[in-house]
């Protein structure tokens, strides 16, 4: 296998690095795959591509956008709020000609993610939260330290997980000054408020062994959301698309295909025809 | 020390009736299996009177030597004739059901009469794959993603999907609920390490069954210890124990009926030795996380052997191994024909054991 092939086997492989200028920012984005436009946002330990990015783009046009202040960029510190972050990340899609798509949260990209729906409902189709950090239980620990210290926390099985690669030190304190300042209250009232409100299909995903928010956190999307649906992944942690990258892509794009229709099997049972 | 009787559902076997497993239905008899169930509320009603705490049923199928292929079934037929003692299912076979039934099904129960039932959650006997074309091999990893989706059906309070490795539902929603939140006194079943950590993960009990003082106490010494690390300590209630008992007026008879019963010991599933063996090679089974074949077709050993007082010891000494609370006991080998012996070892047990052991 060639370089350029073992290049592409390797998760996220496959996507293409590209910049918008949007906001005073340069930011960067990873594309890959035909089809409907899926905005991804990522979670507060950065722009991580994982085997299910790549399945999603075998049917989607996948973007995934790293949000300003992560990764290599400069450090974000005129972001005030989250809010503000979705209105840039809105302005980020006029730049890349995208009028509605599709829109993917993870964790803190989650909130993200809802902030951006509930204020401006017309762009997005519809709309998947990978274990949302939008409600969160009180006190709870974020993620951080050594790279097995975090796996620890993402993944339910991090011993059959690759090594997660080390960040460094500044970086990761660039990062953690920015979701600190923009993470928002564990309840957000204004948040809340707007989601009862929002007709958009949404798909709110949690891992059965979510170490960093409890899977019992969903039960308060699925009241708020008017056009929610709550899936629980077995045996999987945080970091669902990462550890369960099948099942987690068959489910987002059954969802992004058939919006609430999705709740109808299609399996098929017959054996001998 | 809480007592069980393991109710079989005493099909009165004819001696020429075939042994191997599956037995074929045309020897079945409609009037011994009416007489069978029948039976069932007569001596659940007589260890209600004894004292019992609880009655225990199982789930097997396509033998008349436990004739109970619905636990809840037999367990709703019981429960409507008796009046304080439990009724524990231990339990359904996890990994060949369909779990959001397995949880609506037990909170109905749950709900008829509420706070008498106790529930187990099971994996199986290895025999009993083949009855619903289950592969051996995924028995283990379908029964512990079974069980998490039962307990989640039963405490989850919004419809949510399951995107599981062999289950897939898109909407659960059960109705009723158990009337106890999040779960009815609920226990996982079995000796391996993987009913343990689920059990503790999820502070449950453990139901062990069928082996030594050694081995029962190398599973629950696992068992504690993993609710250790979870944080918390079982306490004997959490601890069942099903076991066989030879019981008599003294030691000398229950010595003699046991060397009897070792001349002849007839296993409740016999099966055929190419079976068992390829069964054998694919069910890898543990104890405690230590490996050791599956029981396939064996004759399933006895515990407790003796007159009142030397049980009355060995139930001492499971207290202290194994940590034991409730024994879930057979007086009588599944399928032995008649059941007058059984029912006076019975009644012996309620007369000179049981006041006995309640401070044990």
């Amino acid at each position: 296998m060639s370089d350029q092939q073992q290049q592409a086997a390797s998760p996220g492989g496959a996507f293409r690095e590209g910049f918008v200028e949007v906001d005073g920012f340069r930011i960067r984005y990873c594309e890959a795959g035909q089809g409907p436009p899926l905005v991804h946002l990522h979670g507060a330990g950065g722009l991580r591509l994982n085997a299910a990015h790549d399945l999603l783009a075998t049917r989607f046009g996948v973007i995934a956008v790293e949000m300003p202040g992560f990764g290599q960029s400069e450090e974000n510190t005129r972001t005030r709020t989250i809010a503000e972050l979705a209105m840039t990340i809105v302005k980020a899609a006029d730049a890349l000609g995208l009028d509605r798509f599709d829109l993917m949260g993870t964790s803190f990209g989650g909130k993200a993610a809802l902030w951006l729906a509930v204020t401006h409902p017309e762009r997005v189709r519809a709309l998947v939260l990978e274990a949302p950090a939008a409600i969160r239980p009180q006190n709870a620990a974020r993620v951080s330290g050594t790279p097995e210290q975090m796996a620890a926390r993402l993944y339910a099985h991090p011993e059959r997980m690759p090594p997660l690669p080390a960040t460094a030190p500044k970086v990761q304190a660039k990062q953690q000054r920015l979701v600190a300042r923009l993470r928002g209250p564990d309840r957000d009232a204004e948040l809340e408020t707007a989601m009862r409100q929002l007709d958009t299909p949404t798909l709110v995903l949690f891992g059965t062994l979510d170490r960093v928010i409890p899977s019992g956190m969903g039960r308060h999307y699925k009241e708020l959301l008017p056009n929610g649906h709550l899936v629980l992944v077995y045996d999987s942690g945080h970091a669902i698309g990462a550890e369960r990258p099948e099942a987690f892509a068959e489910i987002v794009t059954d969802f992004l295909e058939r919006h609430e229709a999705f709740l109808i099997s299609r399996a098929e049972t017959v054996i001998h025809p | 020390m809480k007592v069980s009787f393991f109710e079989t559902g005493r099909y009165a076997v004819p001696p020429d009736l075939p042994r191997e497993w599956p037995v074929p239905p045309a020897a079945y008899d409609p009037v011994l299996g009416a007489q069978a169930f029948q039976g069932m509320v007569e001596r659940a009603r007589f260890v209600e009177k004894l004292g019992f705490d609880w009655i225990s049923l199982s789930e097997h199928h396509y033998s008349p030597r436990i004739l109970t292929p619905s636990p809840p079934l037999s367990a709703a037929f019981l429960a409507s004739q008796v009046d304080t003692i439990k009724i524990a299912l231990l339990g359904p076979i996890v990994p060949v059901s369909n779990p959001i039934r397995v949880a609506e099904e037990l909170a109905m129960l749950d709900t008829m009469r509420p706070g008498r039932f106790v529930f187990g959650l099971l994996r199986g006997t290895t025999n009993e794959y083949l009855s619903y074309d289950l592969n051996p091999k995924e028995a283990r990893e379908r029964t512990d993603e079974g069980m998490e989706l039962i307990l989640k059906a039963w405490s989850e309070p919004q419809p949510f999907g399951w995107q599981g490795r062999y289950f897939k539902f898109r909407t659960v929603s059960i109705w009723p609920r158990p009337q106890a939140q999040p779960y009815p006194t609920t226990y996982a079943l079995g000796v391996s390490a993987e009913a343990a950590d689920f059990a503790a993960r999820h502070r449950i009990g453990l139901g062990v069954s069928y082996g030594t003082v050694a081995l029962m106490a190398q599973s629950t010494g696992h068992y504690r210890r993993r609710c250790a690390e979870y944080g918390w300590g079982p306490g004997p209630d959490d601890i069942i124990w099903r076991a066989n008992m030879i019981l008599a007026e003294t030691d000398e008879a229950a010595d003699a009926a046991l060397a009897r019963r070792s001349a002849n010991s007839q296993a409740p599933f016999p099966i055929s030795q190419g079976l068992r063996n390829a069964l054998i090679e694919q069910d890898k089974r543990n104890v405690g996380g230590q490996q050791r074949p599956a029981n396939v077709g064996g004759v399933l050993p006895i515990s407790f052997c003796g007159g009142p007082d030397r049980i009355i010891e060995q139930i001492r000494r499971a207290r202290e191994e194994i940590g034991v609370g409730v024994l879930d006991l057979s007086l009588a080998d599944p399928g032995t024909g008649g059941t007058d012996a059984m029912m006076e070892s019975l009644d012996l047990f309620g007369r000179e054991v049981l006041p006995r052991i309640r401070e044990i």
